[in-house]
């Protein structure tokens, strides 16, 4: 059963909300809707890996969702048919402009011919996956950690879908490290490269697809994995908000130092488009006057989210 | 007899044997006019040789003679086809087969050769010029195999006199290699003989005579006069001899007489590639490389030549940085010759510790370095290795030529692997006992002070003894003092390089411990002034070499002796402590690795039993037992990059950031290009008010092109801002902003130091 549209603006505060608007056009109009499907781990190594790397996608998703939209599949728990039925439930609930985010946490295989993510009883084929997704309306974030994953780019590659694999190909066929490090982006603030404290899906693809390449390199393997990302729309499909999120405020003044600040992250936006013209120093010094502006509003807003805070 | 081969030197003599012009063939072809035209080049007629030749090209001899004029030519592709047309018309002919696979060896292609040389003695089963062909391809590639083609020539008098002449130039070179004198005496004794008989020329024996003389330390031999009366164009003259001034580490006296080799022989290409690879030695880049084109010009097929030409072709991919970048007077000049890539990341560290390692071996060994050091870190190993030796395969770390070190670099292997920071002080420590030996230091020495110096001195120091070498202690197979270089140098057993390393590390441990630092600097000096190693001791020591080696034995029983008898037990306690990880049965490892660490508690290496320990203890919930064991693996000069991460982070967690610190640059030993570690060990450098280390540490995390690199400059700016300098400090929040604008602890920091600005403005 599909749950009903939450209330996202709920969860997120009028900050955010006000940036989103400007920076992540996706996120600020849509409902988020994630799907984890764990995958068999063969050996009790993996198992285990895969039932952490599960867990902290729930947390990561429970950071930017409610919980009835968080549909999780536990390895063992369910068959191929229950997770067709669901996206066919999803198909009928989403809105074209909702988003969802697809995890799948396991091993696959590719035979030349068809891909398969390993499951108990039958597995799902990357025809399902194809069928599955392809009913739905709304923009998609598919993310395929497991072996042989690169087997999906060419058969699930669409304008409205971006993809992230483990592998660039289905002829990689070892068990990937890339899952590992992909989950770990969305609470590492090292990943979050812009410091707005939300870990979009570029910004968790580029951190992991890095750690996996130093993995080898720094270990002196041969890499059998190479990360592969597909689409548009990776850099705004956020996946995971650092920190706790502020309760909303509804506040004149705070309104007022919200849209200061986001008309001067708009002046720095425009600033870097002009950089190429200018000297240098020329574009320190306007950068500096922005950055001191955008420093001392965002103290004001602090300031006042506290006297709010004090009030209550 | 066997002739026992020694790698590294015999590589090298290999080679030099090799691509002379058409080496002396003692006999091993026949025809008259073909000798006609040897002799006169023999004879350094090199002109008349040639006319000889060309007539003897045009003459109806059989084609296999054709071949021999051809390669006297240098037309080594014609000489190819007329061999292989000479052995198909005469398919049984064995000395047709043996020549062609001569061809193929002085053309630096053994297999082959091998494989033509078989095919001769499947012909003829005793031919003695395929069975010393034979021997010398085996010999050149270290195989104790040659000695089965040689005994037939050293012992069967009915063999072909010139073969067996040449055969005991074999046996001569490598008993000089081994510095066995009287077997090489009796050898060139057996080879002059037979060569005055037989009337065949004196060159190379000549040439090894004077070698014999260069290490019985008479340089101007009386055999070069006659070498060059015999023949005055005849470079193997000096450059025969000059080999053994590289295996005994004088390069620089290696240089010049490879340089008279090429001024006589100009055409000579193994004394061309020889003086460039010790020129490299001598950091005199430019004149190597024209010496090492000369080289390919004359022999392109010399994989050596060829190796080094192309790493100094990628040296382009390498910075020079120099320490202080503009001399100073009395400040050493130190130069680091390191990867771009990983420049900025090492040099900071390269730099401090050479310089402390300079510091430290000048005041202990009372000796100034008095030309500058010169410091080469190679990503590739197997740069690091033709750097070396010319060729690729060598399993060192690091090598010292004099004043030019060269070494694997941080990234030439996985961390924890490679203490690349003890490898330098290694080195290092090498530095002086060549330089302060005028290089007459032997090879055990000098690796004893460079292993003792590690253990007492070095960055991590620590008695770090591997396994394997308990296990040679416990077999007694350490060798009497007298005797410690032959471990090195012509090993018998698989480990035995790396016991002798040991050994003679606990030699100089065991001389500073019973006779004190000053004897132990003393013996040093008595090599300087020529004394082998048994005068040495005698003389310094006041002891005999095997009154030594015996109180040695009981030094080694003192210090080890418990640990050798419960040897097995600690294998066995080993094994169970794996079975029990497996199990997680934490309980019984934390009894079973208890008990290792009775027996040994130095051992440190990655299975060490304070690991388990600590893991164990961690898992039963014992925290600050799981921060002991591994403070006491620590504190052993344990290097493990994790277990010492882990350490530091639980240091750091008990408030104890010192410590941390201290550990933490421990991993930087082992791991520089760890980002992270950097990052982590700038904070911790930082909030304990460090703030000069913390920019160090911040700059080099900068250095690896981090991920993170609004962090990275945020991480900069405190620094700065902790030492006064704001103005730094600005451009960087500047920069971590340009990339993360909402970034609010730059935001912070940058509105606190407008603020002071202002501030003091007002003021």
């Amino acid at each position: 059963m599909v749950a009903p549209p939450a209330l996202e603006f709920d969860l997120i505060n009028s900050r955010i909300i006000v940036l989103l608007t400007m920076f992540l056009p996706l996120l600020a109009a849509a409902e988020l809707q994630v799907v984890v499907i764990e995958g068999l781990g063969g050996e009790e190594r993996y198992a285990e890996q895969f039932a952490e790397q599960v867990v902290a996608l729930e947390s990561a998703a429970s950071s930017l969702t409610t919980s009835d939209r968080i549909r999780i599949f536990r390895s063992g728990d369910f068959a191929r048919e229950t997770v067709v039925g669901f996206f066919a439930e999803l198909a009928e609930a989403l809105q074209a402009d909702d988003r969802l985010a697809v995890f799948l946490i396991g091993h696959g295989s590719y035979d030349d011919h068809e891909y398969k993510f390993n499951i108990a009883g039958p597995d799902l084929t990357d025809g399902d996956l194809y069928d599955m997704l392809n009913e739905i309306n709304s923009g998609q974030l598919l993310i395929n950690t497991g072996s042989s994953s690169g087997a999906l780019a060419d058969r699930l590659k669409s304008d409205e879908r971006t993809l992230i694999l483990a592998t660039r190909s289905g002829a990689e066929r070892h068990a990937t490290r890339f899952g590992h490090y992909f989950v770990a982006a969305l609470s590492d603030g090292s990943a979050d490269l812009d410091k707005n404290r939300l870990v979009t899906a570029e910004e968790a693809y580029e951190f992991a697809a890095r750690q996996v390449a130093d993995y080898y390199e720094r270990n002196g393997q041969l890499a059998t994995e190479h990360p592969k990302i597909e689409g548009e729309h990776a850099a705004r499909f956020s996946l995971a908000r650092l920190g706790a999120a502020q309760p909303v405020r509804e506040d004149s003044q705070l309104r007022i130092l919200i849209g200061q600040r986001d008309a001067v992250n708009a002046e720095i936006e425009d600033l870097r488009l002009r950089r190429d013209g200018m000297t240098p120093d020329a574009y320190q010094a306007e950068l500096l006057n922005n950055m001191l502006e955008l420093a001392t509003l965002e103290e004001d807003i602090e300031r006042r989210e506290a006297e709010l805070a004090n009030e209550r | 007899m066997n002739v026992r081969l020694a790698h590294f030197s015999l590589a090298l003599i290999a080679v030099a044997f090799a691509a002379q012009a058409r080496d002396i063939h003692y006999g091993a072809v026949q025809h008259p006019d073909l000798l006609d035209c040897d002799q006169l080049q023999w004879r350094g007629q090199n002109d008349e040789a040639d006319a000889c030749y060309r007539l003897l090209l045009g003459k109806d001899v059989p084609p296999a003679i054709h071949a021999e004029a051809a390669w006297a030519l240098g037309d080594l592709q014609l000489a190819n086809r007329l061999f292989r047309d000479a052995a198909a018309l005469q398919p049984d002919d064995a000395s047709i087969r043996v020549r062609w696979g001569d061809l193929f060896s002085e053309t630096h292609q053994d297999g082959e050769a091998m494989t033509i040389y078989r095919e001769a003695l499947d012909a003829d089963s005793g031919n003695a010029f395929a069975l010393l062909g034979s021997a010398r391809v085996l010999v050149g590639g270290f195989d104790d195999e040659a000695n089965t083609y040689l005994e037939p020539l050293l012992t069967d008098a009915s063999k072909d006199a010139g073969a067996r002449a040449a055969a005991w130039l074999i046996v001569a070179r490598v008993s000089l290699e081994s510095s066995n004198m009287a077997q090489a005496a009796n050898a060139l004794d057996e080879a002059e003989a037979i060569l005055e008989s037989g009337d065949w020329p004196p060159l190379e024996l000549y040439a090894l005579r004077a070698a014999a003389d260069l290490l019985n330390n008479i340089p101007e031999s009386r055999y070069t006069a006659m070498s060059l009366e015999y023949n005055p164009g005849y470079g193997g003259i000096y450059s025969i001899p000059a080999h053994f001034y590289v295996i005994t580490r004088r390069y620089r006296s290696a240089i010049d007489m490879y340089q008279r080799a090429v001024d006589i022989e100009p055409g000579l290409a193994t004394a061309h590639e020889e003086l460039g690879i010790n020129l490299l030695r001598d950091n005199q880049m430019a004149r190597a490389r024209k010496h090492l084109e000369v080289a390919y010009d004359v022999d392109p097929f010399s994989p050596a030549t060829v190796n080094t030409l192309r790493l100094l072709d990628s040296f382009t991919d390498f910075e020079l940085i120099n320490d202080p970048d503009i001399p100073e007077i009395g400040v050493l000049p130190v130069t680091l010759r390191l990867h771009r890539d990983e420049a900025a990341v090492i040099a900071p560290y390269a730099i401090k510790m050479t310089r402390e390692s300079i510091a430290e071996f000048s005041r202990r060994y009372g000796f100034e370095l008095k030309e500058p050091v010169i410091i080469e870190m190679y990503p590739d190993h197997e740069d690091f290795a033709v750097r070396t030796a010319g060729m690729p395969g060598i399993g060192i770390l690091g090598a010292t030529f004099g004043y030019v070190v060269a070494m694997d670099s941080p990234s030439s292997r996985p961390p924890a692997e490679f203490q690349w920071g003890t490898t330098l002080w290694h080195e290092m420590a090498h530095v002086f006992t060549l330089e302060a030996t005028n290089h007459l230091v032997p090879r055990w020495f000098s690796e004893g002070v460079s292993v003792f110096e590690e253990w007492r001195s070095g960055p991590n120091p620590g008695v770090r003894i591997p396994m394997s070498v308990y296990n040679a202690m416990k077999e007694d197979l350490f060798l009497p003092i007298a005797e410690l270089d032959e471990g090195f140098v012509r090993p018998t057993y698989d480990e035995q390089v790396i016991v002798s390393y040991m050994q003679a590390g606990l030699v100089c441990m065991y001389i500073d411990e019973a006779y004190g630092t000053r004897k132990l600097k003393d013996v040093l000096y008595a090599f300087k002034e020529g004394m082998l190693t048994g005068d040495a001791i005698s003389e310094v020591l006041g002891i005999s070499p095997s009154d030594f080696d015996d109180d040695f034995a009981d030094f080694v029983d003192r210090e080890h002796g418990s640990v050798l008898v419960n040897l097995e037990e600690w294998h066995r306690t080993q094994q169970s402590i794996g079975q029990r990880l497996l199990e997680e049965d934490w309980e019984s490892i934390v009894g079973l690795a208890g008990h290792m660490i009775d027996i040994l508690p130095q051992y440190i290496e990655p299975d060490s039993p304070y690991i388990a320990m600590a893991k164990a203890k961690e898992e039963l919930g014992f925290h600050s037992d799981a921060i002991q064991a591994l403070e006491q693996y620590w504190h052993n000069g344990g290097y493990d990059p994790a277990a010492l991460t882990r350490l530091s982070g639980w240091l750091s967690d008990a408030d104890r950031a010192r410590d941390a610190i201290e550990v933490l640059q421990v991993v930087n030993l082992v791991d520089p290009l760890d980002q992270e570690l950097h990052g982590n060990l700038g904070d911790l450098l930082l909030a304990e008010q460090r703030p000069d280390e913390a920019l160090l540490e911040y700059q080099v995390a900068l250095a690896l092109n981090p991920h993170d690199k609004a962090t990275a400059h945020y991480r900069i700016a405190r620094a700065h801002n902790a030492l006064g300098d704001r103005e730094a400090s600005q451009g960087q929040l500047l920069l971590a902003l340009d990339v993360a604008p909402n970034f609010r602890p730059a935001q912070r920091l940058l509105l606190e130091l407008m603020r002071a600005d202002s501030g003091n403005e007002h003021n």
